[in-house]
């Protein structure tokens, strides 16, 4: 392929109507904002010339510009200068790389255009070849998880995909949703807008939601549809953040029934033992180590002094154990 | 038998003339045979499919003898992994080779016949060492012998050293080899049990274990000290009755003073494997229990949990026969104390203590 070839060419005029609206089976374009190119063409008129291609149906294809040809559209431009590659003896992959090349080299892609290009690519390229040259020029892992996850988002609903481009959505919990049924991902999905969970909490809340869906055999629209989750949901005394934090902890009880009621046996536990201001008892995380952690705050040595002799005291102290042996209370 | 599906064999370059190749390739003719470099991506198969048909022969360039890496924080038995090859034809669910599926295809390095002298080197060099050398780490150590010869090669070889033993490890049924192999000394068969219910719905294309154990029964009788391994132990409904059906089994065909020991290993996975076993099987239920990040990293079950079922264990165990050498394998040393009332300490008690069943068993 010579680029210099195509720049040779004279740009004709095609009626803006002719040209497809969609990006077609080359641009790689979603989620963008057309206004700033709108002003710029309004101010500067039109410097670069899109590509286009004839399709099987006569209307013309865009090659390279496809964003330029929404905002002429959009400015009422009934004629388009185009250089028209019909002719130019380029295959199909010749021009998808055309307009790769063409975005690579002036912005991001989002990861929505990330599985535009892979997914245009991947007919024509062999997988190794994806997950050695462009997964990297993509600024993507080589993995072939990584390259079945970006392969899918083409397949997704444009408005989780809108949510992607926006980078609103962890592409974690997406990766947790693509094998859902449409019904259920879509349900995911919404609770996911809804709460406003953070990144980390969207990808607990997926993983809590198909954990539980499996181990109870139930349906991902029947446990978010029960009535604690949509009591939680629609309590208006909560903000986002607080229904975040009890959902979670709801779901989090359910997936680890034992390992929620030690911990909770602990605290209730450490309650009762009128610790002193300042002092704290920590269980070891998940309880898999042994030893349990104090922490005494204090001022001097006279206020630590006065503590560790109130701790001495304490009888109960004795009694602390794995909360699942039995009460120490 | 095991339903073994090979279709064709792959041969990489520098693999074709050494001796143990030219035996599979007249074994398996037939076949359709492809030659391939090393680093070949010929016709790979899609992702997590690990091509279970394929048989690749290898000549292997790394250490044919590696220490059991172990994982920190938990006391380790000191295995010595013979590397004869990677994956196996069986497809259980929870095996950790199909986190390997950048490696697919039954992987048999041809080469180890010409490696076994460095082996023998090291052995011998340090006669005061005990090595408990094992090949069923990465590969089944029974599915292929009826291709390869693993017993033909491995056994006479074994045999008259003193100061090592070798494990064959399996879940299969293939014997044959053993059987029409005269050295016993310094040769452990061991099958990997579990309950039936596991068997068969998460060890796919495994002999039962009734079959297994029918095959340990004939190697005992043939002479062979056996192992026994119930790893990985997996919480699931009725547990304890079902874990009780494969002990009661082993009573029927085994002699317990003919068992050199018995492992006891909870279901544990590094974190990608979940997503893998989700995917390779949806409807899979051996991620339903509570699994906590242990202190190696891998997922491992809530501790009271696995107290409870090595407990559970160890006792039924006991009743049968005091002597097992019942050991557990990568755990705590409180998990040990309070599951078997006893604990090795640290990874080098562990060793002595395996170490003392060796010499017992093979004086």
């Amino acid at each position: 392929m010579d680029i210099r070839h195509f720049s040779d060419n004279i740009p004709v005029l095609v009626d803006a109507k002719d040209i497809d609206g969609s990006p077609g089976p080359f641009s790689m374009s979603f989620g963008f904002d057309l206004k700033p190119l709108i002003r710029s063409i309004e101010k500067s008129g039109l410097i670069n010339t899109p590509f286009l291609i004839r399709g099987n149906n006569g209307n013309m294809l865009p090659v390279v510009g496809f964003r330029r040809i929404l905002a002429l559209k959009s400015l009422q431009w009934t004629k388009i200068p185009y250089v028209d590659l019909s002719d130019a003896g380029l295959s199909v992959l010749d021009l998808i790389l055309l307009n790769l090349n063409d975005n690579l080299t002036t912005r991001k892609f989002n990861d929505v255009e990330k599985g535009m290009i892979l997914y245009r690519l991947i007919p024509h390229v062999t997988r190794d070849e994806i997950l050695r040259h462009y997964m990297p020029l993509l600024s993507l892992p080589s993995h072939e998880s990584s390259l079945d996850l970006f392969l899918k988002i083409e397949e997704l609903d444009t408005i989780i995909k809108r949510s992607i481009a926006d980078g609103t959505v962890s592409m974690k919990a997406i990766g947790q949703i693509l094998d859902m049924d449409h019904e259920s991902r879509m349900n995911v999905f919404i609770w996911l807008k809804k709460i406003k969970f953070n990144f980390n909490q969207q990808i607990q809340f997926t993983e809590y939601i198909k954990d539980i869906s499996i181990k109870e055999e139930k349906s991902i629209t029947h446990i978010l549809g029960g009535e604690k989750l949509v009591k939680l949901l629609e309590d208006k005394k909560l903000n986002n953040p607080q229904k975040a934090k009890h959902v979670l902890h709801y779901l989090r009880s359910r997936r680890f029934p034992l390992l929620t009621d030690s911990e909770k046996s602990f605290r209730k536990n450490l309650s009762r033992l009128n610790l002193p201001k300042g002092v704290r008892i920590q269980h070891p995380p998940f309880f898999e180590t042994p030893h349990y952690r104090l922490e005494i705050l204090f001022r001097n040595g006279k206020e630590l002094k006065e503590k560790i002799d109130y701790l001495a005291e304490l009888d109960r102290l004795e009694m602390i154990e794995d909360p699942w042996e039995k009460d120490f209370s | 038998m095991i339903d073994t599906r090979i279709n064709r064999v792959l041969v990489e370059e520098g693999a074709t003339s050494s001796a143990m190749s030219k035996r599979i390739l007249k074994r398996l003719h037939g076949l359709p045979v492809g030659h391939v470099s090393p680093d070949s991506t010929y016709q790979k198969p899609e992702f997590l499919d690990m091509d279970k048909e394929t048989l690749r022969l290898i000549s292997f360039n790394g250490e044919f003898l590696k220490p059991c890496p172990g994982t920190p924080g938990y006391i380790c038995c000191g295995y010595q992994i013979l590397h004869v090859g990677t994956n196996c034809p069986m497809d259980c669910t929870y095996c950790i080779l199909q986190a390997y599926f950048n490696e697919p295809s039954l992987r048999i390095f041809v080469n180890l016949e010409e490696r076994l002298e460095r082996i023998g080197q090291v052995i011998d060099s340090q006669p005061e060492k005990i090595f408990r050398i094992g090949t069923g780490e990465f590969t089944d150590s029974l599915a292929h012998d009826h291709i390869v010869g693993w017993c033909h090669t491995l056994l006479p070889f074994f045999f008259d050293r003193k100061n090592v033993v070798l494990e064959l490890k399996t879940k299969t049924n293939r014997i044959e080899g053993l059987l029409s192999s005269q050295y016993r000394d310094q040769i452990i068969v061991s099958w990997s049990l579990n309950s039936p219910y596991i068997s068969n719905r998460e060890e796919k294309r495994a002999p039962s274990i009734k079959r297994r154990l029918q095959a340990a029964k004939r190697c005992q009788e043939e002479g062979y000290t056996l192992g026994f391994h119930f790893d990985p132990l997996i919480e699931h409904p009725n547990w304890k009755e079902e874990y009780t059906r494969t002990l009661e089994m082993m009573d029927s065909y085994i002699n317990p003073t003919g068992i050199i020991w018995i492992s006891l290993g909870c279901l544990r996975y590094i974190p990608v494997l979940k997503t893998i076993i989700r995917k390779r099987h949806p409807d899979t239920h051996i991620l339903d229990g509570e699994f906590i990040p242990g202190l190696d990293g891998k997922m491992r079950y809530f501790k009271p949990i696995r107290i409870d079922i090595y407990s559970f264990m160890a006792e039924m165990l006991k009743k049968w026969h005091k002597e097992l050498g019942i050991y557990l394998c990568m755990e705590s040393d409180e998990v040990w104390y309070k599951s078997l009332g006893w604990s090795p300490k640290d990874s080098k008690g562990l060793c002595q203590f395996l170490d003392g069943r060796v010499r017992e068993v093979f004086g």
